[in-house]
């Protein structure tokens, strides 16, 4: 079996077992944060199965990307409330104004939407105040989104191009993911999607789409 | 936007989800919705009332889904493009819904969903309907283009969050309209703000429309190889492709059949590979046009033409036979019908030997087409049985009426063609054909040089005889309306004479509600008619 796969089912146990406690707490004495810290487990679960599912169907040669037009605010509004409720004491900055200023694009939503998810709920497990989403067009065209947070730092193999396979904070599957996403984005004139790991302040993630 | 003045149609065959999708509709905000269990429903619904916003499970049983039903309303114009319409969706089904781009959903949502994801989204699409209304509502079948183009403009130079989607439109409008370098203008500077499908096939269509047809064939390759979800993508490519080699044009009908299935690429597929004699999967592709929709909303007569003959071909009589009695318990019993399925059998009979039956079923098919004005295809059909019944003069007589009463209608030509070569007649059919269109061009140009010559009386004689026989013939139609509005303008008014020119204008509009010089009579007729005048019947 693909280690990838067990490290995924090793996540999800461990996740379903932090909710099994959180719902005995929220069963003791039920509270809105126990309700929401579960809902969030719940999201995250539901996240890694779906990316295992897709890198899963991209292996039988199954994956079908569904490339459309976006308006970028929309689809910020869209993942910031699949994200939910931060976690208290840290902020997330979206810039909203390079959005707007991008204005739309074409890409497929619903698998961009859970890469970029599982990076922030990556960032936001890291950071210690802040974790950003900024929006840029990069000079050879594209749009490239970066993700970061003031933790930290990705481990320095990994910059190295090591594949962190086990790793205590689940981005093994989330990074095949976002690259397999990234690399199946493309347009006729041969450009791809792609992804870049950089400690700039923290660990920052930046997915470029063509 | 606020959905309490909203009314809305809800479609889903699950009863329990029906309620849930109810509720959180509801609570959502919209409060006015119909409900419809399948498509049948929907259909009597869609006709019967003009909702806001339709809500659609991509699931709707009965072999059939949303993405069809979508197509064939759209198609049917029984939802006005003002009315926004969103699918709902499992993982499987959003990979299909997503593929489409012609009749597109406004949004899709994937199952599940709290009722705050569904009033953020119905409230977004319902505000993208009202700012491109001004363009939607000059789409329609009574739209004018250029009014739309017009609006399309003005939208454009106010800038905003929907200009993207108005070049879109604009495109499509351009290239209806025959405007084919500005619309390759238009995708190309779009294509070099941003990659997106659409604007790649647009261009392609463009430069096939311009003459470059090898540039439109490569464009359309390698945007699949970026987009290979792309349907609109195969549908242009195979068009293209089909001009010179059915083979593959078969080729990439199935494939385009991998990433969603629908009725219709069956029934393409179904047709190519029978050109091809590729008869086993003519048979398997019409059996799955027939078989799989059990609503008999999105299979034709067509499809079962296609599966008998695929049946006779292979030596298969039974199964040819039984199509073709299936054919008449699936659809309501017309002559039409009835002609085809009386010359379809008289085929499988001179297939399979049975001379006698064959005789039989042919007589049969030519009373209903000497008795009952038949539409193109049927009358064809019944030719298509003369000529393998060894009755070529009867064939031709009825090629040529055909021909006669569409001959600007490409597809009929087609059909006719293909009817000539089926009876190993290609290149007789190529002349027959293009003596019978260039007698009709002639026809409208003499009577056209002697309306000019002032010789009004002598045209009109010759364009209503004409245009009496030959109702299906828009242009004739139009020039007999044209010359009896000069003469009511040279002579002056008569009540009798602007009738009988309104006629022909309805008759033209009738036969092809699309034609090019409809708006200039129907401008000219405005112009002669007096204050009071009946006005132009719009259908």
């Amino acid at each position: 079996m693909d280690p990838l796969v067990a490290t995924a089912i090793h996540d999800a146990k461990n996740a379903l077992l932090a909710l099994d406690i959180q719902l005995a707490e929220a069963e003791r004495r039920p509270a809105e944060t126990d309700f929401r810290t579960a809902r969030g487990t719940v999201a995250r679960i539901a996240g890694q199965l779906s990316e295992l599912l897709t890198l899963y169907r991209a292996g039988n040669g199954q994956l079908r990307l569904a490339i459309d037009d976006h308006d970028l605010n929309d689809f910020l509004d869209d993942l910031l409330a699949e994200l939910g409720p931060l976690p208290a004491g840290i902020a997330l900055d979206v810039d909203r104004e390079a959005a707007t200023r991008l204005g739309a694009w074409a890409f497929d939503a619903y698998l961009v939407k859970l890469a970029l998810l599982d990076a922030l709920r990556n960032c936001l497990r890291h950071a210690r105040q802040r974790v950003t989403l900024a929006l840029s067009a990069p000079p050879e065209g594209g749009i490239r989104f970066a993700v970061g947070d003031d933790g930290p730092g990705f481990p320095a193999d990994l910059l190295a191009g090591g594949e962190p396979l086990q790793s205590a904070q689940g981005t093994g599957l989330g990074l095949s993911f976002v690259r397999l996403i990234a690399e199946r984005h493309a347009t006729p004139a041969g450009r791809r999607g792609r992804v870049e790991l950089a400690n700039d302040g923290g660990a920052v993630l930046r997915l470029t789409l063509p | 936007m606020d959905l309490r003045d909203k009314s809305g149609l809800l479609i889903d065959d699950m009863p329990e989800m029906r309620s849930s999708m109810r509720l959180q509709l509801a609570s959502a905000g919209l409060e006015k919705c119909d409900q419809a269990r399948n498509v049948k429903e929907a259909i009597d619904r869609l006709s019967a009332t003009r909702y806001d916003l339709i809500v659609c499970d991509y699931n709707l049983g009965q072999g059939t889904d949303g993405q069809q039903f979508l197509e064939l309303v759209r198609r049917k114009q029984l939802l006005p493009l003002t009315s926004a319409f969103l699918m709902v969706t499992g993982e499987t089904g959003y990979e299909q819904v997503s593929t489409a781009a012609e009749y597109a959903p406004d949004d899709y949502l994937l199952k599940p969903f709290t009722s705050e994801l569904l009033g953020t989204r119905l409230g977004r699409i319902l505000d993208k309907k009202a700012a491109l209304t001004p363009i939607y509502k000059h789409m329609g079948a009574k739209g004018d283009r250029t009014l739309a183009l017009a609006a399309c403009d003005e939208l454009l130079a106010r800038g905003g969050r929907y200009a993207l989607e108005t070049l879109r439109l604009k495109g499509e409008l351009l290239a209806g309209l025959g405007r084919d370098a500005e619309a390759l203008a238009l995708y190309e500077n779009v294509l070099q703000q941003r990659a997106t499908p659409w604007a790649e096939v647009g261009k392609a269509r463009a430069l096939a429309a311009l003459g470059s047809e090898e540039d439109a064939r490569q464009h359309l390759r390698r945007a699949l190889d970026a987009y290979p979800n792309y349907l609109a993508a195969y549908d242009s490519l195979a068009q293209l492709v089909e001009k010179t080699d059915k083979q593959a044009a078969q080729q990439i009908v199935e494939q385009a059949l991998k990433v969603a299935p629908s009725t219709q690429r069956q029934r393409r597929l179904g047709g190519l590979a029978f050109e091809n004699k590729d008869f086993a999967r003519a048979e398997t592709a019409f059996r799955r046009a027939v078989e799989k929709d059990r609503t008999g909303f999105f299979k034709g007569h067509d499809d079962y033409v296609g599966l008998a003959k695929s049946c006779a071909e292979q030596g298969k009589t039974m199964e040819a036979l039984a199509a073709v009695k299936d054919m008449g318990t699936s659809f309501a019993s017309t002559p039409g019908l009835k002609a085809r399925q009386a010359a379809l059998e008289c085929q499988v009979h001179v297939k399979s030997g049975n001379e006698a039956a064959a005789k039989a079923a042919l007589e049969r098919a030519l009373t209903v087409q000497k008795s009952s004005g038949l539409d193109p295809q049927a009358a064809l059909d019944v030719a298509q049985a003369c000529f393998a019944s060894g009755r070529q003069d009867d064939a031709r007589q009825i090629i040529q009426s055909v021909a006669e009463d569409h001959h600007e209608n490409v597809a009929v030509l087609a059909q006719a063609q293909a009817v000539f070569a089926q009876a190993g007649l290609e290149d007789e059919g190529t002349v027959f054909l293009e003596a019978t269109r260039k007698r009709m061009i002639k026809l409208n140009n003499d009577a056209v040089a002697l309306a000019k010559a002032g010789e009004l009386d002598q045209a009109i004689a010759m364009l209503t005889e004409a245009a009496d026989r030959l109702t299906n013939n828009a242009q004739i139609a139009l020039n007999t309306a044209l010359a009896l509005l000069m003469r009511v303008h040279r002579n002056g008014m008569d009540a009798r004479e602007l009738a009988r020119a309104r006629g022909y204008i309805g008759q033209a509009r009738q036969a092809n509600p699309e034609h090019p010089r409809l708006a200039e009579l129907a401008a000219f007729y405005q112009k002669i008619a007096p204050a009071g005048a009946p006005p132009l019947e719009e259908n």
